[in-house]
């Protein structure tokens, strides 16, 4: 008796869900809720979903690939019109797309990128992001651009730039990335760039700060002409280090230029009372929106291109990063 | 009584020279041009030779003395002495390759780098006294500095913990933070006092749950596990502050941390020589069967000890905190291996029982120096693991093989 009560429940349900066609469900799977960028990220699309009419749903992935699995098949039962879907591995995407695909529902990846392969599998699979390079180049153009302006940066006037670079955790493709373009955009400015010493922080401040008070001691900071580093926890931390010998404390005279990644709430702090130059921002706002909207326009069947975001290759949407630095927030 | 006037002899002789080298030098480095190449050589030529000197006037006319320079037993000194030996080596090489490290600004970084050390040390030393260990001590570091910094943000800052809380007194975070630390480390204790359980099992559970713990704590809506800054500078300079500043042009200042610890060492040295309670942390590490056959109340001790400890922690977590001005959920990792190593280093016997204050600070200090020292010269962080790994089992080694010749 239950049993038939329930059904008719559901199908009465079905057919109001049906009848309200016009309101478009998304699933939207998130690697794991716990993580700073990725909560921006979260409340990006909510705001554009709700703007835009559509409901979007969020499951937490908790970084394990078999539950984001069963979650992508659950939003598929539950009859969502389109999957944004933030991969735990971005390795481990093909049975995402063959999930969607069977169901004929496209799906947008987002902040960790599938390789080309496999997204070439399923002609209504995207993905938004940023180009991670990208992070990197601005970072050296920060330094480029105060280097060029600020004659007094070049302290041993040799025209060279002696600079001390703080890594990522090894291997890590951020790492990479960030580290080789950075110095690259230095030198496409027309600067040569001297690594005076680099090593490996593993994002973190205290580490940073360790091996940075090693360097401040051990080169001296009248001999560092700038710090750059893979994040802004780093960046801080070489701030602390720096603060030690009493440099970059507002004093014109003992600064030495640091920038990082990221844009976070420390590093603004940092640049708003002159300790530390800039940073770059991986803008999850502009994602978040582009996520959405071009997910809405699959949805609903409207040009991809009318979005307002460029789609390259047909499959991708690369958002900027921005370059932050003092007086901005 | 000739072998005695010898070492004296040898002390006195050791320090004159020394002495009179540094005084020649630091008249002669600016006119020789040698300013940038032996920094401030001198002036630690001038104290090593003082305390060489001392040491040879002081020296008691006793009969170890002249048994540890007799050949027989110089093999027995090396060996006892091997990591300091090794200390020695290294801080030679590490002059010769990269002479800024001859800087009365490096000496005072490492004393500063070792007084953090140096409290955590002295908190797990009353653990290994009574033949135990902490594992958990690193985690309470961990959680003080999150619990202080988190409730130490400017009023401005963007991204605050406490969104609502105003601007407390600096000392009731500190309180705080210290009072959450003793909390687990009154678990620590009740785990081993009312069940026997052996301290390594004890404080490892107790270690994953503080972790566990600060990790919600730092997950919380609205920081939602972001690293906490914004610091407020008064709460900062606890750990930034620095006394004599600028007492002569390129003097860098002493760091409020060095008096800090050393204000610790006092009253922990007081509490293990002067104390009753003292007295029975010895009597329960050398034999606790007859610690109990003598009245000595092992329970009320045991949970006193540990207590104890995570108060000490609990210090250094905030200090930590203050001096890197943040705090994240990862502070304090692995530093209970560091302070555990650093206590052996200085003489503390893990079988219980043994260990004093100044063989303490010594183990710090050497401790700190080989680690500066690697740092300074850039060896890479892997390298660094290894050595790090070795010392602690020479240490141990040279621990254990004195406990046999017993």
């Amino acid at each position: 008796m239950r049993k038939v009560f329930m059904t008719a429940l559901i199908f009465v349900l079905l057919l109001v869900s049906c009848s309200y066609a016009e309101e478009i469900k998304i699933g939207s799977c998130i690697y794991r809720f716990n993580d700073a960028f990725m909560l921006r990220f979260r409340n990006a699309m909510t705001t554009e979903a709700e703007k835009e009419g559509a409901t979007i749903t969020h499951a937490d992935g908790q970084d394990d690939q078999p539950t984001q699995d069963a979650q992508v098949d659950e939003f598929i039962q539950a009859g969502v019109k389109v999957l944004i879907v933030n991969p735990v591995n971005r390795m481990d995407a093909q049975p995402i797309i063959d999930k969607a695909k069977a169901a004929n529902i496209p799906v947008v990846f987002i902040n960790r990128e599938p390789s080309i392969e496999i997204l070439n599998t399923y002609d209504k699979a995207y993905y938004v992001g940023a180009k991670a390079e990208e992070s990197g180049q601005l970072s050296g153009e920060l330094i480029a651009e105060y280097f060029k302006s600020h004659p007094e940066a070049d302290k041993n006037h040799d025209g060279k730039l002696q600079f001390i670079m703080l890594k990522g955790q090894n291997g890590h493709q951020d790492m990479i990335l960030r580290s080789r373009y950075s110095v690259e955009a230095i030198r496409a400015a027309g600067i040569e760039p001297v690594e005076v010493a680099s090593a490996i922080a593993n994002w973190d401040k205290l580490e940073a700060m360790k091996i940075m008070n090693g360097f401040v001691m051990s080169i001296g900071p009248e001999n560092i002409e700038a710090v750059i580093a893979n994040n802004d926890e780093m960046a801080l931390g070489a701030i602390e280090a720096l603060k030690i010998v009493d440099y970059n404390k507002g004093d014109k005279d003992a600064y030495v230029p640091v920038v990082g990644v990221d844009a976070n709430a420390s590093a603004l702090d940092a640049m708003d009372k002159g300790e530390m130059l800039g940073t770059v921002l991986n803008d999850a706002d502009n994602q978040g929106t582009a996520a959405v909207k071009l997910a809405l326009a699959l949805a609903s069947g409207k040009d991809i291109n009318s979005i307002g975001y460029e789609i390259t290759d047909g499959k991708y949407i690369w958002v900027p990063y921005q370059k932050v630095t003092r007086g901005e927030k | 009584m000739a072998n005695t006037s010898k070492s004296k002899r040898l002390f006195t002789t050791a320090g004159i020279v020394f002495l009179a080298l540094g005084i020649i030098l630091y008249f002669a480095k600016a006119p020789l041009g040698l300013n940038r190449k032996i920094y401030d050589l001198p002036v630690f030529l001038i104290i090593i030779g003082v305390c060489f000197a001392l040491k040879g006037f002081m020296a008691k006319e006793k009969t170890e003395e002249e048994a540890a320079l007799s050949g027989k037993t110089f093999s027995e000194f090396l060996t006892n002495n091997a990591i300091l030996l090794a200390m020695l080596v290294l801080v030679v090489v590490i002059c010769i390759l990269q002479p800024r490290f001859m800087q009365i600004r490096v000496a005072l970084d490492i004393l500063t780098q070792s007084s953090t050390k140096l409290i955590m040390a002295l908190g797990i030393c009353f653990t290994l006294l009574i033949a135990g260990t902490d594992l958990s001590a690193g985690r309470m570091v961990g959680l003080a500095a999150v619990v202080s910094a988190s409730m130490m943000q400017t009023a401005t800052y963007a991204n605050r913990f406490f969104p609502e809380l105003p601007q407390v007194q600096v000392w009731m975070p500190i309180i705080i933070a210290i009072l959450a630390c003793m909390v687990f480390g009154a678990l620590n204790g009740f785990l081993v006092a009312k069940y026997d359980m052996h301290p390594f099992i004890a404080t490892l559970a107790v270690q994953v749950i503080i972790y566990g713990a600060c990790s919600l704590y730092f997950d919380m809506p609205p920081n939602n596990s972001q690293p906490i800054g914004g610091i407020r500078p008064d709460f900062a300079a606890l750990g930034q502050m620095r006394l004599f500043n600028g007492l002569y042009k390129g003097f860098p200042g002493i760091s409020i941390l060095i008096p800090i610890a050393l204000v610790i060492c006092v009253i922990i040295w007081f509490i293990l020589n002067k104390t009753v309670f003292g007295k029975n942390v010895y009597a329960i590490g050398g034999n606790r069967e007859a610690a109990v056959v003598a009245g000595i109340n092992v329970f009320r001790n045991i949970m006193g000890i540990f207590i104890l400890a995570s108060c000490l922690y609990g210090i250094a977590g905030v200090l930590e905190a203050a001096r890197t001005a943040g705090a994240t959920n990862n502070y304090g990792n692995g530093y209970e291996l560091d302070a555990i190593a650093a206590c052996v280093v200085g003489g503390v016997s893990l079988n219980g029982g043994i260990g004093k204050v100044g063989g303490i600070i010594m183990g710090v200090l050497i401790f700190t120096i080989i680690q500066y020292g690697l740092q300074f010269i850039n060896v890479s962080p892997m390298w660094q693991q290894v050595i790090k790994g070795v010392i602690i089992a020479v240490a141990v080694a040279i621990d254990l093989t004195k406990y046999r010749r017993k």
